[in-house]
Order: structure tokens, then C-alpha cells, then sequence
């Protein structure tokens, strides 16, 4: 009540989106918890904080898709709490979903005709088509106007994710973690989208895990733990704060070249818990890690060997013949941008793609034709990118799942082992596997590959979306791992963290294996900017990346 | 520049697909009416039947294929349609087509009056809420005494020809056949189609979804309780079981399903294969019915897209490979382009 006072004493004043005491409980558990902060016009909030700290339930709350358990949403000073969201994107609030949702059986073109009639039912058809072209220009979707938003890849989706919002000119934009999955040279062209489109909006509140966009984009920042306001203020206060980077940053702090804060970190206790508990775990592992059958003393033979390896989607050809093996007990990476054939790769390793020529080799045995779950007895386990984890399974259920017709007592063998490795996990063994945070779940899917006790594992983009310090702890427990001898292929967009893992490298681009080495030849190579981190402005856009 | 163009014209394209569609359709259909000895008795009796059917699945592929309000509640807008213009005919003495305006408000009324109860369910809750409203109505009806019971109304004035009552069935398809052209080519069919795909989205970017869904669910219910109407005219005596029944609801899902949903051509396909099927098949009801359970499984499970889908993609892999090199040449064409 003392808020509505204050902004009739304002009045006309009023800053475009004034949050105050906003609550979100779903039965006990509270999402967000009496949040107030307010955003001036002409402003760029970034969002940041840990997996499941209410981040994206905030934007929920705002766009009207969620009702708040209390407190109020004012717009330019209006209070819109009990608006209904259709009313509120009306009133110019736009928002993009985290994961894409695309009205998929729409063409694009009509996907962004969709919020552009919702704003003005009777616009005259030649100016909505106008407006549509310049936004599918805008957002580089031209080439696919007519094709059903189903058959976009996600790098494009979240494309349309934005024009979308953008087709309903809003007041208020907000974006939820459109950098995700991207790689430089994308994020890039996002930061550039978000500075072309500031001055059309009044403010932007973005929700991001890379760093950069929120550095690059955004004046002030807040960040959100267990749903509260954990620090709020101007972006390079936030970033360089300690406490913040003991919850939410880790080792990403460090790389902000900002030494003494590095070492508050260290102080303050972000990552020597983590390694501590890990270090325990890595007793044990035997129950889930298979040892690599090597004669003592003998070079270790190729586990994995994949020869010209050609495949595609119908006439779409997305593998131009690759090479490559890997050795039992390596650890080798796959790197490359969206779009470079990384995910059909290991679709292809896992048998669910075949091949149109070429050849795959796992121990000696021919499977590149055997059915994905005789590959899977042979031993090749898959972590897949999105996770994948069963919704209506509880923790222990999914991870129970890959290690069927396994006697009794080797199950709870290899349950305790992979409860060593992620100890939340077994705090959360009855719930649903969906119901945690993204970071616990990538930690669920991790483990489920393993309960099959594999011998060589593939794991497909598993730093994608989560808070950097989640990721620290996801690359440690795969140090862990890779010590206790698993032989690990690593499919991944951050350069960085995966080179620190692994002993060699491929980099791929267009489906051809560009570059090839040790991790520390790969990260020396000069070539390695020009070929995947994109700085070269002088190439067209999208010539490499899509 | 040429880019610039094209979305306009594949629009226009599509526009003129449908209405080259509609004249022929509609030219074929009404040719027995022009040409005195085209059809006998018998023919214009099945000819009723499958424009009635044709009328029913138009207006059922509106919900079904465009909105994604798959309705087993076809029944309960027919007979109260048949009632309604039943009613003002014997009680108000009114001529057919006032009272066939008439249940076609009547239609939409009810559509309106039951929309806040079965739109709070969603997708298979929605298909079970609009059959046990069906079936709620027929019930009420043969225990009402009001509205004749399980006895029914009979007409007081004779009902008119066989020839006279394919004209007006006609005549309702080709309203029904405009209604929907306009309907699935303009703006309106766009939110539809959003409402469709995911409903939580279309509502962030500013859908009203209720009044979306609501249009269409009253525009089908005033064509579906139009047509129940007709087959009232053409009954001279209606009862409950009959103009309430489950099989309408069926026939009308089975049609759209065989035929193609969501494709404009779908609900016409599939009328021509379950009336030829049925006439066939008269004299063996049960073969019948098991047959055509049969083909709906077969159908669900082979060609999700129906008889349409299945001759269209067929047609295509037939002629494809011409038009998929000429596609494959066009992007490849604009990725060279964008190359510099």
C-alpha cells in the first residue's frame, strides 16, 4: 500500500516496471520471495544466479503467465498484477521463453504475423507484411519465412523466440537466456541485436548465464538466490563482489582477470568444497566405471574408431566423411558452433542416426549398422544434450533404469557410487526427476550414464544452460571420472573448460574435421579464433556457424 | 527484391487454391440440381446424406484441425438445431428458413452458454467434457416432458421433396464451404492456429485465447446445428436417440480423421469414402461398422494425415525429386548469395 502512495506522489515520473514484496509459493516451496526492484526507462537489467533461484518464475510472474502469491506489478505505474498476460503483452510487455516455444506447425512468417494481428486486429495486411519482412530481416530469418517453425534448428527457434517478442514492439522486452548455447560469434550478433533494439523499447530485463551479454548489455544487475535479492546494483560492482561469486560465478570469476577477487573466492570457500567431497567419491568408482582391458604395458588399443563417416537428415548432408578414435582411458573433445554437425555425430555413435558411408569400429566389433540399444550392451553410454530425463520417474527411478538386468546388489553398488559422485542426488532420490533444478538434473543424466558401468561415455553439451559454477562442479566430477580410467568423448561449444579436461581435440566445422591435436596444441593453434571463436568480423554472418 | 515479394504471393497462391477448390467443388455438387435426371430418388437421398456429412466435417475441421478442439460433442449442436427450427415450425408456424437462421443462433448460443465449462479443459479432457455434454443433453431431452420426451415432435406440415431437400443441403454447403474459406484464409485463423500449437505462448504475445477459441467453437456450432436443422426438415419427426446420438459425434471424427485433418480437402475425402462405404455395406450393418473401425486404426496408424496426406505425399515423391532438386538449388542459391 505504501508503494501505491509513492507513486501518486510521482506521478508521471513512475519508472516503467516497479516491482514490490512479489511472492511466488507452490506449497511450501517458495520460488521468490518478496522481491522488490524497479526498472528506470531506458534501462538493461541482467538477471543472474544459480539454477532454480526463481529467475525464470520472475519472468513468469511479470509476463502474466504465473499469479503471484503477493505483492504488486506496476507498469508506467499501473498496477497490472491481476492483468491477464494477453492484456499485458498488449500494453507492450514482451517476453521470450528460455526454451523455445514456437507455435510449430505455423510457418514462420506466420509465427510473427501471429503477435503482430494480436496487437492490431484490423492493420492493413500490406503494412503487417512489411513490418513481418523487417523483422524476419532484423533477426536474419529471411531465408526460412516459409518453413514450419518445427523444422527450425534451436539456434533459429530462439531467433524467432525474440522476433517474436520483438513483433509485439514492446515497452518492456524480456529475454530469458536467448545467449544459451551460443558461441561467440552468436553472442556476438545477440549483443548487437540487443543494442539495435534498446532505443525501440523503453527497458530490457535480460535472464542470462553468460556473462558477457549481461558485461556487455546491461547497467545494472541483480542476482537472484533462493528466490530472494541476493546483491543489486551497477553491473561491475556485481560481477567483481565476492559474495556473488562464491554462489553463483566460480572459476568464471577468475577469467575477469580481476586477481585479488579470484583469490577472495578461494577464501571464501567456492571451490575447495566441491573438490574436497569429490575427492571421496573418487574411491569406489570401480562399480560404475569400466577399467580399459589394457595388457599392462602394451599402448593402449583404439576403444572407438569411426572411418569417413558420412551422414544427414534426408537430402540434407551434415557429415562430409569423418575420421577420428579414441583410445581407452582418453579423453577427447569435440568441438565446433551450432550447427557444425556436433549433436548428429553423436547421435550417429549412439546408432539412432546411420550413416550413409563410411565406418564405425567399437572394440573391434563392426556397429555401424547394429540397432542404438545393442551399442548400448556393448558399452556406449550416452549423456544427451536437453538431459532427457524421464518426467514421471523419480531420481532413483531413472538412474535405476540403465542398469536393468543388473543383479540387486551390484544396482545399489553403483547407485551409492554415483550418489558419492553428486550427493544431491540422493538427497533427492524420491522426487520426480524433472522437478530439480537444470544443474541437478545434468547431474541426474550424468549419473544415469553411468549406471550402466560404460566404457566409453559420450557426453553431448552438458555445460549448456547452467550457472558457471555448476559447471565447475560438472567438469570436476568428469576429472574425477577421467581419472578413474573412463574413457570420455566430450561434445561441446566452451572451448575453455573442455581443453582443461581433455588430451586431444577435434574441431569441427561444416561436418569436416577442421583441427586436429593435443589439447595444447589446439589451444595454441592460431587458427583455433579464426576457425571457431569467430572474432573475424570480415566473414560474412552465419557462414560458418549456421 | 524477389524475396521481398514472395510472401505476399505464396499467400495469394494459397488463396486462389482454395477458391479454384471450392468452384469446382461446388460446381460438381450442384450439378444434379441444374440438370433435371442427373441423380434418381435414390441418388439424391445418399446425395443428401454426404452434403449434410460434408457440411458436419467442415465445420468439425474448423475445431479439430485449426483450432485443436477435438469435439465428440457434434451431437448435442445438431439435435438442439433440429429442435429449435422443429419447435418454431410447430409451435410458431414459421417457414424453413427463418427457422433454419433460427438454429443456427441457437447453435451458437449454446455454444456460447457451455463454452466457460469446457474450455477449462484441455486437449483429451476437452474431447471427454463435449461427449459427456452430448450425452448430458440427450438425457435431459428424454426425460423432460416439455420437449416431448423420448417421443419426440412430429412435423405438422409434410416434409418436401427429396430434390428440394438436396438444394437447401446444397445451399447450407456452399454457405458452410464460404463461411470456412474466409474463415481459415484470413486473420482469424492465424490466432486459431497459435491457440493450436500452444496455447501458454500465444496468450504471452497478446492472444486473447478464450475469444479465439470461442469464435470457432460458436461459428462450427451454428453450421453444425444448421445442418441438424435440415435433417429435421427431411425427418418430419425427431426424437432424442436419434438426433442426440453418439453416432453423429463418431461419424463426424471418423470422416475428418479418414479424410485429413486440418487439410481443406480432408473433411470432403473422407464423406465420399464413409457414405460409399456405408451405401456398399448397407445390407451388413455389423461388417460395417467393424469395417469402418478397422480403416479409422489403420488410417491413425499409417497416415496420421489421412486419405489427403497420403495422395498428396505420394503425388510428391512421384514428381519430388524434380521439385526437391529445384528446392535444394533454390537454398542453395541464397546461402551462396548470402556468401557474398
Amino acid at each position: 500500500m505504501t508503494v501505491d502512495s509513492s507513486f501518486k506522489a510521482m506521478d508521471g515520473q513512475a519508472p516503467l516496471l516497479q516491482v514490490a514484496g512479489l511472492t511466488k509459493r507452490y506449497g511450501g516451496v517458495v520460488a521468490v520471495n518478496d522481491l522488490g526492484f524497479s526498472l528506470g526507462k531506458g534501462q538493461i537489467l541482467g538477471v543472474i544466479g544459480p539454477n532454480g533461484a526463481g529467475k525464470s518464475t520472475l519472468i513468469s510472474m511479470l509476463g502474466g503467465a504465473l499469479q503471484p502469491t503477493e505483492g504488486n506489478i506496476f507498469f508506467n505505474g499501473r498496477n497490472i498484477t491481476a492483468t491477464s498476460a494477453a492484456s499485458r503483452a498488449r500494453l507492450g510487455i514482451g517476453r521470450t521463453y528460455q526454451i523455445p516455444r514456437p507455435f510449430l506447425d505455423m510457418t514462420v512468417e506466420e509465427n510473427l504475423l501471429v503477435p503482430l494481428y494480436a496487437r492490431s486486429p484490423f492493420a492493413n495486411r500490406k503494412i503487417v507484411r512489411l513490418e513481418c519482412r523487417a523483422l524476419l530481416e532484423k533477426t536474419n530469418l529471411v531465408d526460412v519465412a516459409d518453413w514450419r517453425a518445427r523444422d527450425l534448428p534451436l539456434l533459429r527457434r530462439k531467433r524467432l523466440e525474440v522476433a517474436r517478442a520483438l513483433a509485439l514492439k514492446p515497452q518492456l522486452l524480456m529475454l530469458d537466456e536467448v545467449g544459451g548455447g551460443l558461441v561467440d560469434r552468436e553472442i556476438d550478433e545477440l549483443i548487437e541485436l540487443v543494442r539495435q533494439v534498446a532505443p525501440e523499447t523503453d527497458g530490457i530485463i535480460i535472464i542470462e548465464h553468460v556473462l558477457r551479454v549481461v558485461r556487455e548489455c546491461c547497467s545494472t544487475t541483480m542476482v537472484m538466490n533462493f528466490g530472494e535479492k541476493f546483491a543489486y546494483g551497477p553491473t561491475e560492482d556485481v560481477l567483481a563482489s565476492d559474495d556473488v561469486a562464491a554462489i553463483y560465478l566460480g572459476s568464471a570469476h577468475k577469467k575477469q582477470g580481476r586477481a585479488e577477487g579470484a583469490n577472495a573466492a578461494a577464501q571464501a570457500g567456492a571451490e575447495p568444497v566441491p573438490d574436497a567431497a569429490l575427492s571421496q567419491a573418487s574411491h569406489g568408482l570401480d562399480s560404475i566405471v569400466a577399467p580399459p582391458r589394457t595388457p599392462s604395458g602394451e599402448a593402449a588399443p583404439e576403444l572407438l574408431r569411426l572411418e569417413d563417416v558420412c551422414a544427414g537428415y534426408g537430402q540434407a548432408r551434415v557429415l562430409h566423411g569423418l575420421s577420428f578414435g579414441v583410445k581407452a582411458g582418453q579423453a577427447v573433445a569435440i568441438l565446433g558452433c551450432n550447427g557444425a554437425g556436433k549433436s548428429t555425430l553423436s547421435q550417429v555413435i549412439a546408432g539412432t542416426i546411420k550413416p550413409t558411408s563410411g565406418s564405425l569400429r567399437f572394440d573391434g566389433a563392426d556397429i555401424t549398422s547394429m540397432a542404438p540399444h545393442r551399442i548400448a550392451d556393448l558399452g556406449i553410454a550416452q549423456c544427451l544434450e536437453g538431459r532427457r530425463i524421464f518426467p514421471t520417474l523419480s531420481v532413483e527411478e531413472n538412474l535405476l533404469l540403465a542398469a536393468r538386468r543388473v543383479a540387486p546388489k551390484e544396482q545399489k553398488e553403483r547407485l551409492d557410487a554415483v550418489y558419492r559422485l553428486f550427493p544431491i542426488l540422493a538427497e533427492r532420490r524420491g522426487q520426480a526427476g524433472t522437478s530439480m533444478s537444470g544443474g541437478q538434473q545434468q547431474m541426474l543424466a550424468i549419473g544415469r550414464a553411468l549406471m550402466s558401468r560404460p566404457r566409453l561415455v559420450v557426453f553431448d553439451e552438458i555445460s549448456l544452460g547452467l550457472a558457471p559454477v555448476i559447471v565447475d562442479r560438472l567438469y570436476t566430477a568428469l576429472d574425477v571420472l577421467r581419472k578413474a580410467g573412463l574413457t570420455i568423448l566430450l561434445v561441446e561449444q566452451d572451448v575453455e573448460r573442455s581443453l582443461d579436461l581433455v588430451d586431444t581435440a577435434h574441431i569441427v566445422s561444416h561436418g569436416n574435421i577442421v583441427l586436429s591435436g593435443s589439447a595444447v596444441e589446439v589451444r595454441n593453434h592460431p587458427g583455433l579464433k579464426d576457425l571457431y571463436v569467430g572474432a573475424g568480423h570480415e566473414e560474412p554472418r552465419e557462414s560458418v556457424c549456421v | 527484391m524477389q524475396t521481398q515479394i514472395k510472401p505476399a504471393a505464396h499467400a495469394d497462391a494459397a488463396a486462389c487454391r482454395t477458391i479454384a477448390y471450392s468452384v469446382v467443388l461446388l460446381a460438381v455438387v450442384g450439378f444434379p440440381i441444374v440438370v433435371p435426371g442427373a441423380l434418381s430418388s435414390y441418388g439424391f437421398e445418399v446425395g443428401f446424406r454426404l452434403l449434410l456429412l460434408m457440411t458436419l466435417a467442415e465445420a468439425w475441421n474448423l475445431l479439430a484441425g485449426y483450432g485443436g478442439l477435438v469435439s465428440l460433442g457434434t451431437a448435442s449442436f445438431f439435435g438442439a438445431g433440429g429442435y429449435m427450427l422443429m419447435g418454431l415450425m410447430n409451435f410458431a408456424g414459421l417457414p424453413v428458413l427463418p427457422a433454419l437462421l433460427a438454429s443456427a443462433v441457437a447453435g451458437a448460443a449454446l455454444a456460447a452458454l457451455v463454452s466457460p465449462a469446457v474450455f477449462r479443459l484441455k486437449g483429451l479432457y476437452f474431447t471427454v467434457g463435449t461427449l459427456a455434454l452430448a450425452e448430458a443433453i440427450r438425457l435431459f431431452m428424454i426425460n423432460t416432458s416439455y420437449f416431448g420426451g423420448a417421443t419426440g415432435w412430429f412435423a405438422v406440415v409434410d416434409p418436401p421433396s427429396v430434390q428440394v431437400l438436396y438444394l437447401w443441403a446444397w445451399v447450407l454447403f456452399v454457405f458452410a464451404t464460404i463461411v470456412l474459406s474466409l474463415y481459415v484464409s484470413s486473420r482469424l485463423s492465424i490466432a486459431l492456429k497459435a491457440v493450436r500449437d500452444d496455447e501458454a505462448a500465444a496468450d504471452q504475445v497478446g492472444v486473447r485465447v478464450f475469444r479465439v477459441k470461442l469464435l470457432a467453437f460458436m461459428t462450427a456450432s451454428a453450421l453444425m446445428a444448421m445442418a441438424g436443422g435440415l435433417q429435421a426438415v427431411k425427418l418430419g419427426a425427431i426424437e432424442p436417440y436419434g438426433m442426440f446420438g453418439i453416432s453423429w459425434s463418431v461419424d463426424v471424427l471418423s470422416v475428418v480423421i479418414i479424410g485429413g485433418i486440418g487439410l481443406r480437402a480432408g473433411p470432403l475425402v473422407g464423406t465420399v469414402f464413409i457414405v460409399a462405404l456405408s451405401e456398399w455395406l448397407a445390407d451388413y450393418p455389423d461388417v460395417h461398422l467393424a469395417i469402418t473401425g478397422l480403416i479409422l486404426i489403420v488410417v491413425i496408424r499409417c497416415a496420421p494425415q489421412g486419405l489427403t496426406g497420403l495422395a498428396i505425399s505420394l503425388w510428391r515423391r512421384r514428381n519430388g525429386r524434380r521439385t526437391q532438386t529445384g528446392r535444394a538449388d533454390a537454398a542453395g542459391a541464397q546461402s551462396a548469395l548470402e556468401r557474398g
